[in-house]
């Protein structure tokens, strides 16, 4: 079983949705507005007067198999669309 | 859920929002009327009191006196005057506009309730009047005919007046210039007195014989029968052989002392039209009705009518007051028009999109069809200033829906699908787009509290604006979103058509070029920040200082409305053919002079009583008056300034001219009407005052003005008969008697009615004229005494030739004339107050005698008092909406240096142009304030955003620019190019607003080029003086700290 905490653009919304129902996973919990930096590259979303974008954040919990293909799924969308900013962390949790 | 993201989740819903309002718009659009200013309501009342035989100066001691005295404590009066003459005072009290003048004339009935009883016992009731803009004729036509003139007024009365009269909103409707039919007996006073017979013997015989009279009825057997006596006269031939008396046995008929005339009165005002004799019909309207539908129905209504009537009566328009209403309103709208073409290009050149130019230009009708719903609901018309306020509006719309395309499409350019770049991109913006659209509110809402005629005036300017941001801020909140969300795809270059890349690919080049050069220039300032603020100074003082002085002044600009009055004088008592003569004279040389005149009544000789606006006017057989319309201005070269100067000098060419009047706009003062220079000379002694008035009226003239009114009439030389009491008594009579016997000599008795198919005519009895031409027939006259003895009028009395001394005048409790001058070519009301203060300053005037700039020079001065107080209140309103939007009080303070520059703009532009300052001008001015500070706002923002994001100041502040240039000068152009259509209009009526448009063009393009630089360049000052000071407190508390360990 692993955890998967997905950080996004609040735009990228609609394609994380998408790519969960595509690959049948249900469960999830996800906060809709939240401001977060990364810690490389890209812009800050604090909603703020100079960086006014947000995130929305999102965990679920599922199976070895669907979270790698998730992952897969997510980076490529992540790669068209650079600007906006998407992050996929996967650990292992007890069942 | 916020505006936005509902409408982006619900576009059916948001969409047939907008088309509801859009509808009600269009409905509004079609049912509202049309004037040309707002409804101003009248602002003055008469209080008219009689005192039968008192002369001028009694009536101004017993009665106006006491009346203005008492109505001097009326409030929000703003003058109190009064004309006192024989036998009648007038008191008129002009409130300040704005005061409800219902209230205000109950308040002077109950004032006049307590001087009652302090006036003379003879004295009648004063009664009040209401005499307003609603009285003034709406339309005057023209009555020409041949071979029915003799009963003309018979057709005119049955098939036009009535009929026209039964028109929705026609309040009355009169025949002038067409004389009545009468039956005329003409005596021969030598054969009266032979038969001992008098005009009052006749009369009342007339009068008894022309009778039916019921007797009762009569029974027979089974029946009855009413009985009646039906002896009226069936044609004037039964007239003539009345059996008026006997004389030694034999009957004496009335023809025999008399001829019977089946005719037309005597001595009746005459009109003809284009050279052509005729009548008029003068149409006035409802109080509140509305001008120019009342005109459309009765033009409807004509053509059915002139079926009715002779072939060779003909209709015309003399005067028409509102084809000048359609034609302005028309010019305005395609002013509008215009507008919108010159906003869509703008948009479409910077934005490159069709599909983006779509969803920011429907911002545009929407907005503005609601704002008529609100003209529609308050029961407004559309007239010039909401016209204009459209106009105005149609360039500052789109900026809000601008700023959300803008980074609506940025979000869809980085990757995010349309509907949630839709929704998060205008969240970002939100707060941005909702404060600059309060900072132009901060402009607007403050002009609707402006009380008097400012108020008047720009209340709906203020509101419609308001409405119209407003509604276009939502817009660009729920409509906007939702647009882009279904019609806005991520831009593909390569898939660019071919045109698109050819059109657009120079012009982004130039836009990028400019961009850069900008930054560089930028960058410059920036280093050299002293050069800058000096230049920036130094310019501010230079042009103060040069234009300043150059300003002139006016109060409503003058609007060419292709009409002229003129009226001539000539000396009193002037028969009626050489005032005829003359007017025919003028008549024919004008039309040929000025092939521009359209139409030309002109009407000459003493109104009929029964004719009331005729009566009104002043009239008399030594007086012509002329209705002269020119038509639109769009087809002729020369002005109506023009043409009324150059008929000015030619009238002062004929010597038998004793004084006239050519009125450039058929009126003066008021709304768009002739500016005049007024000066109001006080003083009780008529001679001094009279001296004053000559030297001041020289004065004028010698500063180039061609014709001068005084207020106060000469001296109105008279015959009058100076009765011997003694004599009177004598022979058992008295005053009354006399003068009755006199008058039914001279001007007739009205012996009975002659009546024909339901109409009935005066039986007038009086001498025939060829016996009452001289003054030796006046002293001819038999009177009879008490006991029957002739006398010869000459034996009672004897005639002399007076002067009726004129109306007295007061103004403000004081007596007064004026002396007005329309203003000569080329000047305007602040030169020529100037010049004729100057002039009367250096002279000086005789002792006793004070003066003052009178006319609407006060209205002018409280006016732009009030606008200046308005410009004071929306600096701080302004600056509160700024402080609160940066939560700072530098920033609003930087970005406020705008408007200094704004203002030089405005001065520059108006010297340049020669225009004058108008009010129009001023509220322009007033405007430019709350615009004039987005474009800061725009570029201080970034900046800040810049320094948030970590960047230097100066970096911060050249990025801004460099980004923020383009959005900058679109709203600027969109803004600048859509005031052009105003401030360049040649169309009807555009002299009054042409200074507004001028005034936010010039301001707003000389602050803009000033924003650019200047205002950063103080931004840098205040952020770098802000950063050393908060460095200082650093180092300082660091310094503590060690200090205390």
């Amino acid at each position: 079983m692993k955890a998967v905490f997905i950080a996004y653009n609040q735009a990228h919304d609609e394609a994380v949705k998408e790519a969960m129902e595509k690959l049948f996973i249900k469960g999830f919990t996800m906060w809709q507005q939240v401001t977060g930096e990364g810690s490389k590259e890209g812009e800050p979303h604090l909603g703020s007067h100079a960086w006014p974008t947000l995130n929305s954040a999102l965990i679920s919990f599922m199976d070895d198999d669907a979270a790698k293909k998730l992952k897969a799924k997510l980076e490529e969308l992540d790669s068209i669309k650079d600007r906006l900013g998407l992050r996929v962390f996967i650990w292992s949790i007890d069942n | 859920m916020s505006l936005f993201s509902s409408a982006v989740k619900k576009p059916i819903t948001t969409a047939l929002i907008f088309v509801a309002i859009a509808i009600f718009g269009i409905f509004s659009l079609i049912t509202l009327p049309i004037d040309l200013f707002p409804h101003i309501e009248s602002n003055s009342v008469m209080v008219m009191t009689s005192y039968a035989g008192a002369s001028a100066s009694d009536i101004e001691n017993n009665i106006s006196k006491p009346i203005e005295n008492t109505l001097n404590s009326v409030s929000y009066l703003k003058h109190i005057s009064s004309a006192s003459r024989e036998n009648v005072s007038v008191v008129t009290l002009e409130f300040q506009y704005g005061r409800d003048i219902e209230d205000a004339t109950n308040d002077i009935r109950d004032k006049l309730e307590m001087v009652k009883s302090s006036l003379p016992d003879g004295a009648g009731s004063p009664v009040i009047f209401k005499f307003g803009s609603d009285d003034i004729p709406i339309l005057v036509l023209s009555v020409t005919a041949k071979e029915s003139m003799p009963g003309l007024y018979k057709i005119m009365d049955e098939t036009i007046v009535n009929e026209l009269a039964r028109v929705n909103g026609v309040g009355s409707v009169s025949v002038s210039g067409i004389p009545k039919r009468e039956i005329m007996v003409l005596c021969d006073p030598y054969k009266l007195d032979a038969y001992n017979l008098t005009i009052e013997s006749i009369s009342s015989l007339i009068a008894a014989e022309n009778r039916n009279i019921p007797a009762g009825s009569l029974e027979t057997g089974s029946n009855t029968y009413s009985l009646r006596v039906q002896k009226e006269f069936n044609n004037a031939r039964e007239i003539e052989n009345l059996v008026v008396g006997s004389y030694n046995g034999g009957n004496v008929y009335l023809k025999d002392v008399a001829r019977v005339v089946d005719g037309l009165q005597e001595r009746s005002q005459e009109s003809y039209i284009n050279g052509h004799l005729g009548g008029m019909i003068i149409i006035q309207k409802q109080t509140g009705e509305n001008s120019v539908n009342i005109v459309k129905k009765v033009e409807e209504e004509l053509p059915r009518l002139e079926k009715k009537l002779p072939s060779d009566v003909k209709i015309g328009v003399v005067v028409d007051t509102t084809d000048n209403i359609v034609r302005t309103i028309g010019s305005l709208e395609k002013t509008i028009v215009i507008t919108l073409l010159i906003v869509m290009l703008v948009v479409f050149f910077f934005l490159g999109r069709w599909r983006a130019t779509i969803i920011i230009l429907i911002t545009i009708p929407i907005s503005l069809l609601a704002s008529l719903v609100y003209l529609f609901a308050t029961g407004n018309t559309l007239n010039m200033i909401s016209m204009s306020s459209l106009s105005i509006a149609i360039g500052m719309v789109v900026d809000a829906a601008i700023v959300v395309l803008e980074n609506i499409t940025t979000h869809i350019d980085n990757g995010s699908n349309p509907k949630q770049a839709a929704v998060y991109a205008t969240n970002e913006v939100a707060m941005a787009v909702v404060a600059s659209s309060l900072t132009t509110l901060a402009v607007f809402l403050p002009m609707t509290l402006v009380s008097g005629l400012a108020g008047i005036m720009f209340r709906q300017l203020g509101w419609m604006v308001s409405i119209v941001i407003t509604v276009s801020t939502l817009c660009a909140l729920a409509l906007t979103p939702m647009m882009c969300s279904r019609m806005l795809r991520a831009k593909n270059k390569d898939k660019d058509s071919k045109w698109y890349k050819i059109l657009f690919t120079p012009i982004n080049k130039a836009l990028d070029w400019l961009s850069r050069t900008y930054a560089k220039i930028l960058d410059w300032a920036l280093r050299h920040k002293r050069i800058v603020v000096a230049i920036a100074v130094a310019v501010l003082a230079a042009v103060g200082a040069i234009c300043g002085p150059l300003l002139k002044s006016e109060f409503i600009p003058e609007q060419d409305n292709g009409r002229i009055s003129v009226t001539v004088q000539l000396p009193v008592g002037t028969r009626q053919e050489i005032t005829r003569d003359l007017a025919l004279e003028l008549d024919r040389r004008w039309r040929t002079e000025f092939p521009e005149i359209e139409r030309l009544g002109l009407s000459e000789g003493t109104a009929d009583s029964d004719n009331m606006f005729a009566s009104m006017r002043s009239n008399g057989s030594h007086i012509i008056s002329m209705n002269i319309s020119v038509g639109s201005m769009e087809k002729r070269k020369r002005s109506i300034k023009e043409i009324s100067n150059i008929m000015m000098s030619e009238l002062a060419e004929y010597n038998q001219v004793r004084r006239f009047n050519v009125v450039a706009g058929g009126q003066s003062g008021g709304m768009g009407g002739q500016t005049v220079c007024q000066i109001d000379l006080y003083g009780y002694d008529f001679a001094a005052t009279d001296a004053a008035a000559a030297q001041v009226s020289q004065m004028f003239k010698d500063l180039g003005v061609k014709q001068t009114v005084i207020s106060r009439d000469d001296y109105i030389p008279e015959y009058q008969i100076d009765l011997d009491r003694e004599k009177l008594a004598l022979y058992g009579l008295n005053t009354a008697t006399v003068a009755t016997f006199l008058r039914n000599r001279i001007n007739g008795a009205i012996a009975s009615e002659y009546r024909e198919s339901g109409d009935e005519y005066d039986i007038r009895v009086r001498y025939a004229p060829e016996y009452r031409e001289s003054l030796k027939d006046v002293e001819n006259i038999t009177v009879y005494g008490s006991q029957g003895q002739a006398i010869k009028l000459r034996e009672l009395g004897t005639v002399v030739e007076a002067l009726t001394p004129p109306t007295i005048n007061r103004k403000d409790r004081e007596r007064y004339v004026s002396v007005t001058a329309p203003l000569p070519e080329g000047m305007a009301t602040s030169d020529m107050n100037e010049a004729i203060s100057q002039k009367i300053e250096e002279a000086g005037l005789p002792a006793g005698v004070s003066w003052k700039i009178g006319g609407t020079y006060d209205d002018q001065v409280s006016t732009f008092q009030s606008l200046g107080l308005l410009m004071v209140l929306i600096v701080i309103l302004v600056f509160i909406v700024m402080a609160s939007q940066f939560e700072s009080l530098t920033y609003p303070f930087v970005i406020m240096f705008a408007v200094p520059f704004a203002f030089v703009g405005v001065l520059i532009g108006l010297v340049v142009t020669g225009t004058p300052m108008s009010i129009m001008a001023m509220v322009g001015a007033v405007m430019t304030i709350g615009i004039v500070v987005n474009n800061g706002i725009v570029l201080v923002d970034y900046a800040n955003l810049n320094r948030e994001r970590g960047m230097g100041i100066i970096r911060a502040v050249v990025d801004s620019g460099h980004s923020r240039l383009r959005p900058v000068l679109m709203t600027t152009l969109t803004t600048v190019l859509g005031m052009l259509p105003l401030a360049l209009g040649r169309g009807e009526g555009s002299e009054v607003w042409r200074g507004m448009g001028m005034t936010v063009a010039w301001g707003l393009s000389v602050s803009t080029l000033v924003t650019l630089v200047f205002v950063p360049v103080l931004y840098t000052i205040f952020a770098a003086f802000g950063l050393t000071r908060s460095k200082k407190k650093r180092v300082k508390a660091i310094a503590e700290k060690e200090e205390s360990k």
